[in-house]
């Protein structure tokens, strides 16, 4: 096993079995789930909603050139700037080059999952730029020192009095400040520094081909200030946020809104375009890797609501920061080993029940659970599989192919069991659970006996 | 090479061969039929917490800087409050919209230059002022004003705005006037 993967067991032995985390989380998303059954309410057909949506993602995906090039053309037009990024160094050198030229001692940011993605703050950070989280989670996340626990909701793993703890470590507020208060504070102290920013950095929920704009959508309005108040506009965008025309965001508006928070719509569905200084920075980072895989394609399709996260009895049992990526969950685990490599990433697959939950609730309808299993078998045919798991299944295989193998397997595994044989080979179930009382007698067995009666 | 050309032709090689279709979706109508615009509109923007304001010199008299844009219908409007402040030091912006979207109870504003960007979002308070002939149907039908409203030269900024601004990330308790306005409120001048 892999250092990587290590790491991720460790931690996931350690969340699993935390039962304040637990709670947490559980109130958090029994919330979220109340909300979106009453989002879901507003659609006279959903199921006819994600097919289009689904369709169009085809549409764009299948003829990605043609609209990122169309992109490019009509931001262009209006007065804005496209730069082209194939690493996330390459990205990050363009947002410190774009710094420098103008001279930027203080950038905001507005929540973006792509920036962290490419590690954007510690760069600017390293070349003296302070950089701010304006998402209210995000500052949270800042403050903490930590990375976000979900790509949605940032700190969904904290209560009101750990988020308390933080503030009044750090600014000396009230230990019993209200969620109103907490938010208060934060708003005042970013308030001043919205100001004072030279720099504003977004990425985008959606990028528009036609009229060339980008899309951002949030509640807390910090969107609107990051790209209103400093007087330079970077936004990092992963190609695969294209949508043909702006009418489509009639669809996906909603779409992303019911399924990420509840809501219809988020408060601000932003649209800005070039005639203020705007550079976009399109990012492939891997993403032409997963879109060269035809069958695994429509991962891309993916608009980020964060309802796989949410609907995943593993994310909620491992938590957000076990994963050690910066997308969590079902869909993380899925495209992960494309973007950073399999060697490194090739267990996360292995974190699911393959229930089918994330692709029952996902608005683009990508199956997401059989890209998980697709993902396996990928690993497997690289060799990337742990060896003594590799050995077990040769032996299955050789068991399960010949009755007579089966059934001399079943009485070796049942006799086993009965002599308190088989509980250490099991451990790693043991540990924590009991195993099952061996059957007394096989199927077959039982089959043979009553078959007359 | 430039990264450009490297990314594009590894997304040609990528697209040529295509990726299944997905099924295709029926003709089903997605939303539920609405009612009388203006009565849907009201309801929804009341829901989202936003507050309908009838009387404009009594609601304008609570304020004491007052900033707001170049439009006709707002200096029609407010023309007798005959004020305009830095945007930063504004407790109300007063903005004319593009439209009004009866099914998500939102307005839709734009903007051309940076300091209107600030105008709806940075005072506490946003009064938009409209007519009752700019609330339209669906968001469709605002994106199809939006475009055919501004042709080729859309501004710079066009937001639909559901609501004072808000945030539910700690514990997922609702807390109005996260950065942007704690209030939002809309005026309908009398045709």
């Amino acid at each position: 096993m892999n250092a990587n993967a290590q790491r991720f067991r460790r931690a996931c032995e350690a969340k699993a079995f935390d039962r304040n985390h637990r709670a947490i989380v559980a109130k958090n998303t029994a919330t979220y789930h109340a909300a979106v059954a009453r989002g879901l309410a507003r659609f006279a057909d959903w199921e006819t909603a994600r097919r289009r949506a689904a369709a169009v993602k085809w549409e764009v995906m299948n003829h990605l050139d043609h609209y990122l090039e169309e992109f490019e053309r009509n931001v262009r037009a209006t007065g804005g700037h496209v730069h082209w990024a194939e690493t996330a160094e390459e990205a990050t050198q363009i947002v410190l080059s774009l710094a420098r030229q103008h001279g930027v001692r203080k950038a905001v940011k507005s929540k973006s999952m792509v920036t962290e993605e490419i590690h954007l703050n510690p760069a600017l950070e390293a070349a003296g730029i302070t950089v701010l989280e304006t998402d209210l989670g995000e500052y949270i996340c800042q403050l903490r020192g930590e990375p976000p626990y979900h790509i949605v909701t940032p700190v969904m793993h904290l209560n009101r009095q750990q988020i308390a703890e933080t503030f009044h470590e750090k600014f000396g507020t009230p230990l019993d400040a209200t969620a109103e208060e907490l938010a208060g504070i934060a708003r005042e102290r970013l308030r001043a520094e919205f100001l004072a920013a030279d720099m504003g950095i977004t990425g985008a929920n959606f990028a528009v081909a036609d009229p060339g704009m980008i899309v951002l959508c949030t509640n807390e309005g910090n969107a609107r200030l990051t790209t209103a108040l400093p007087r330079l506009h970077v936004a990092v965008v992963g190609i695969e946020k294209l949508l043909p025309r702006l009418e489509d965001l009639a669809l996906f508006w909603p779409l992303l809104a019911t399924r990420g928070t509840g809501q219809f719509l988020t408060v601000y569905n932003t649209l800005v375009g070039g005639s203020e200084p705007l550079h976009v920075i399109l990012l492939d980072n891997g993403r032409t890797q997963l879109l060269a895989d035809v069958e695994q394609r429509d991962a891309l399709h993916c608009i980020r609501c964060g309802a796989c996260l949410n609907a995943c009895p593993v994310y909620k049992t491992v938590g957000g920061h076990s994963y050690g990526t910066t997308y969590q969950g079902p869909i993380g685990s899925m495209i992960t080993p494309h973007l950073r490599g399999w060697p490194d990433w090739s267990h996360l697959p292995y974190a699911s029940s393959l229930c089918g939950h994330c692709a029952d609730v996902c608005p683009v309808r990508i199956p997401i659970h059989h890209h998980l299993l697709h993902n396996r078998r990928n690993a497997v045919r690289q060799r990337l599989d742990p060896p003594l798991q590799r050995w077990m299944f040769r032996v299955w295989l050789w068991g399960v192919q010949s009755a007579r193998r089966y059934a001399i397997g079943g009485r070796l595994a049942r006799w086993a069991m009965r002599l308190g044989l088989a509980q250490p080979l099991a451990r790693a179930w043991t540990r924590y659970r009991d195993l099952p009382d061996p059957p007394r007698e096989a199927f077959r067995d039982w089959w043979r006996k009553h078959e007359r009666a | 090479m430039s990264a450009r050309e490297n990314i594009l032709s590894r997304v040609r090689d990528a697209v040529r061969a295509e990726a299944p279709r997905p099924p295709s979706p029926s003709e089903a109508p997605v939303w539920p039929p609405m009612g009388d615009a203006e009565t849907r509109f009201r309801e929804e923007f009341v829901a989202l917490r936003g507050e309908i304001v009838e009387s404009l010199p009594e609601f304008l008299a609570g304020f004491g800087k007052i900033a707001t844009d170049d439009s006709d219908l707002v200096a029609a409007a407010c023309g007798r409050v005959g004020m305009t402040v830095p945007v930063r030091e504004a407790e109300l912006g007063v903005t004319s919209c593009v439209c009004l979207v009866a099914q998500t109870g939102s307005v839709v504003v734009a903007c051309r230059r940076s300091e209107e960007r600030a105008l709806s979002v940075l005072p506490p308070v946003h009064l938009v002022v409209a007519r009752r002939s700019q609330i339209v149907l669906d968001l469709e039908a605002a994106l199809g004003v939006v475009r055919r409203q501004y042709g080729g030269g859309l501004p710079s900024l066009v937001s639909v705005i559901s609501g004072p601004s808000r945030t539910a990330d700690i514990e997922k308790v609702l807390v109005l006037g996260a950065h942007g306005p704690r209030r939002l409120a809309v005026h309908f001048v009398n045709e």
